[in-house]
């Protein structure tokens, strides 16, 4: 039965790596990186992938070959041991340095994306709400926090090839500001504006997700990460100034005033009945 | 042969106890499990919002008796269909095939098309009946909108005018700030499409319902097709159709006036003076006026002890606080446009008064003599840049805790990744 056993336990292991492999050419990878950092961070999601990844190996490795080789059937008396206090100090040591190494490999990385804001004033505030991303702008005095502000609801609209500073706030409960392709997550906290500043490579539109179970709808708390041309950006910051000015004057559009001279419709009369 | 001792035969027992006992509870779960596959398809409720169902009259019958109220819910059915299956008369120009892509259970047709976009996405808090007391509502402040009376608080249409498909579509593009509604501007338009016309569809039924209530409760007619659509459907639906036609949108009469201190100014008088705006949102605005408030949906509950309302309301008691206006926060939106519109028409349910004329009328000018109630274009646009102004005014009484303007310069580095 030993063998039986030993080649189960052995299937997790082969099963697994061969999942990994074949992952990339089924689709199921990172998706598209269009962030000037995002490469450090596969970088070290791969070097941690790879060292995890020769620990389980090992792990289910030494596990096959025990049931293998200490069948039932072959060694019936089982042999009582205190275990060996070099071989566990070795390991021990062995995992204490690798943590180590992680976190010495890793501190240039860290400290780029979470430690050095680039020194420049917020470009756009975000802010989570249950179930929605509200994006703010700074109007045309640039200044964020005051009556020109302009507000795109979904839509977080960013220039490309640009130092981009977000303000990150929360109105109600934790949220986690997630855009999957340019490799960021920040929790939003309510009550701390959290900065987060990323430099979008490439134009198109991308995920902006809560990754932060925040409430039933957390699933539809999405929005959309538009990187594109300056110009088009401008565009953008345009139309919304103008659409958030609007006055809805129209020279031509009848009004109460002047539609009142006419003979009135019948629908007219229904609702002037009706409003009495 | 082994003996079998006494304590080995109750630990024997015992053993076969619990198997039978975890075979039990299998086989419970098997049946529960079961019975939650089987839909049952909701109803409508009735609405019964603050009737006594044990009024009687002098005779001592139950003027809400249940046959009465079956008639009630027959004849509402036959004009609007039920949740599952909606139907509607040609007369409420509603497009069937959008309600349908709302309506029922979320599911897709053989197309891939979506169904029950307004279970998945609404009927959370505005309930399947479109009470507005869905399974979140009561935690929520305000309560989502009952759509039932048809009254809706951010119109661009006159005074009692009904949301234009626009008003709605904007509503649920941009969200209500403020509030738990928010955005689905990630809908694709033609689900929009059809939500829009499911909450149209859902205010046009209660409506009609509350009109048949008098029917059968008071006149005991006996209710025919013919009846129902002329005493129940055309009143509902003339007003929806009427009231959003084009030129009962409010629109300017002149455009926003440039010098802004100026307009300011004159709105600060407006505010603080003649107009009384501030005995509600308190002379510095910021909604700290006297005044308790309820909306439409609440003041009916008023003076009832706590019991009452709970036997006869879906939702207790909610005050309504006036608008702090130094948030810059608002909830019908924050173009002029829109401040324009809520100064002019009044937010509808609500104890904020419509300023302009009502639809017709024409508004007042400086020929007109003083004691006209209305305000000019010129007056609202006034009354429209001091608002607007608010948040950012400074006001030696109000301490900067108080203002919202925060400085988000600042900002410490760290915070955990998610």
């Amino acid at each position: 039965m030993g063998k039986f056993w030993s080649l189960v336990f052995l299937s997790v292991p082969v099963l697994g790596v061969a999942v990994f492999v074949a992952a990339a050419s089924w689709g199921y990878w990172f998706p598209q990186n269009v962030s000037a950092h995002g490469g450090q961070i596969d970088h070290l999601f791969m070097v941690i992938l790879w060292l995890t990844g020769a620990v389980f190996l090992a792990t289910e490795i030494v596990l096959a070959v025990s049931l293998w080789r200490f069948d039932g059937a072959k060694s019936p008396r089982a042999r009582f041991s205190r275990g060996n206090m070099r071989i566990e100090l070795g390991l021990a040591a062995v995992v204490g340095l690798l943590l180590v190494f992680i976190t010495v490999y890793q501190l240039e990385d860290w400290a780029e994306a979470k430690i050095r804001q680039p020194d420049l004033p917020p470009t756009v505030e975000v802010n989570g709400r249950q179930f929605e991303w509200v994006m703010r702008y700074p109007g045309p005095n640039g200044e964020l926090g005051d009556a020109d502000d302009l507000f795109s609801p979904g839509d977080l609209h960013v220039p490309v090839d640009e130092d981009i500073l977000v303000s990150l706030v929360s109105e109600d409960v934790l949220h986690s500001f997630y855009l999957p392709n340019l490799r960021i997550k920040q929790d939003a906290v309510p009550g701390m504006r959290i900065p987060v500043w990323f430099r979008a490579t490439e134009t198109g539109v991308f995920d902006l997700v809560c990754a932060e179970l925040c409430g039933w709808g957390h699933y539809k708390m999405a929005g959309r990460l538009i990187v594109e041309s300056r110009a088009d950006y401008e565009a953008f910051l345009t139309r919304l100034e103008a659409e958030q000015n609007e006055d809805g004057f129209e020279e031509q559009q009848p009004t109460a005033a002047n539609t009142s001279q006419r003979h009135p419709s019948v629908a007219e009369v229904v609702y002037r009945r009706a409003a009495r | 042969m082994t003996t079998i001792s006494p304590s080995q035969t109750t630990r024997h027992r015992r053993g076969r106890l619990r198997r039978f006992s975890s075979a039990l509870i299998l086989a419970a779960l098997f049946v529960a499990s079961g019975s939650c596959s089987r839909y049952e398809p909701p109803p409508f409720r009735l609405n019964l919002e603050g009737l006594d169902r044990t009024e009687a009259d002098s005779s001592g019958t139950l003027r809400y008796s249940d046959e009465k109220l079956q008639q009630i819910v027959d004849a509402t059915t036959a004009l609007f269909g039920t949740p599952d299956e909606p139907f509607v008369f040609e007369e409420t120009e509603l497009d069937i095939a959008l309600l349908r892509r709302a309506a029922g259970p979320v599911s897709s047709d053989e197309h891939g098309n979506p169904r029950g976009l307004y279970r998945e996405h609404c009927a959370h808090c505005h309930g399947v009946t479109g009470d507005g007391a869905g399974p979140t509502a009561l935690f929520l402040n305000p309560y989502p909108r009952d759509f039932r009376p048809g009254v809706f608080k951010f119109t661009s249409t006159h005074q009692g005018g009904k949301p234009t498909d626009e008003d709605l579509r904007r509503t649920m593009v941009r969200g209500i700030p403020g509030t738990a509604m928010p955005s689905f501007a990630l809908l694709p338009e033609e689900d929009l499409d059809a939500l829009i016309e499911y909450v149209k569809y859902l205010s046009m039924r209660g409506e009609s319902e509350q009109l048949i209530f008098p029917l059968v409760i008071d006149d005991e007619e006996e209710l025919d097709e013919d009846i129902l659509l002329e005493e129940v459907l055309e009143p509902v639906v003339g007003l929806w159709q009427s009231s959003t036609l084009p030129q009962f949108v409010v629109v300017p009469e002149e455009p926003r006036p440039s010098d802004r201190a100026a307009s300011i100014a004159a709105g600060r008088e407006l505010f603080q003076g003649e107009r009384g705006c501030a005995k509600c949102h308190g002379p510095t605005g910021l909604g700290d006026g006297t005044e308790r408030n309820y909306d439409m949906w609440n003041n009916k509950k008023l003076n009832l002890d706590r019991e009452d309302v709970a036997a006869r309301w879906s939702l207790p008691l909610q005050e309504l606080r006036p608008r702090n206006l130094r948030h810059g926060v608002y909830r019908g939106g924050r173009r002029p446009l829109d401040i324009y519109r809520r100064i002019y028409a009044g937010v509808k349910g609500t104890p904020m008064p419509a300023a302009g004329p009502p639809y017709g009328q024409p508004a007042r000018s400086d020929a007109m003599p003083e004691g006209s109630k209305n305000l000019s274009s010129a007056q609202i646009w006034n009354l429209v840049d001091y608002v607007l102004s608010l948040p950012n005014e400074e006001h030696p009484e109000i301490a900067s805790a108080e203002r919202p303007a925060e400085s988000p310069k600042a900002g410490s580095p760290g915070g955990a990744g998610g």
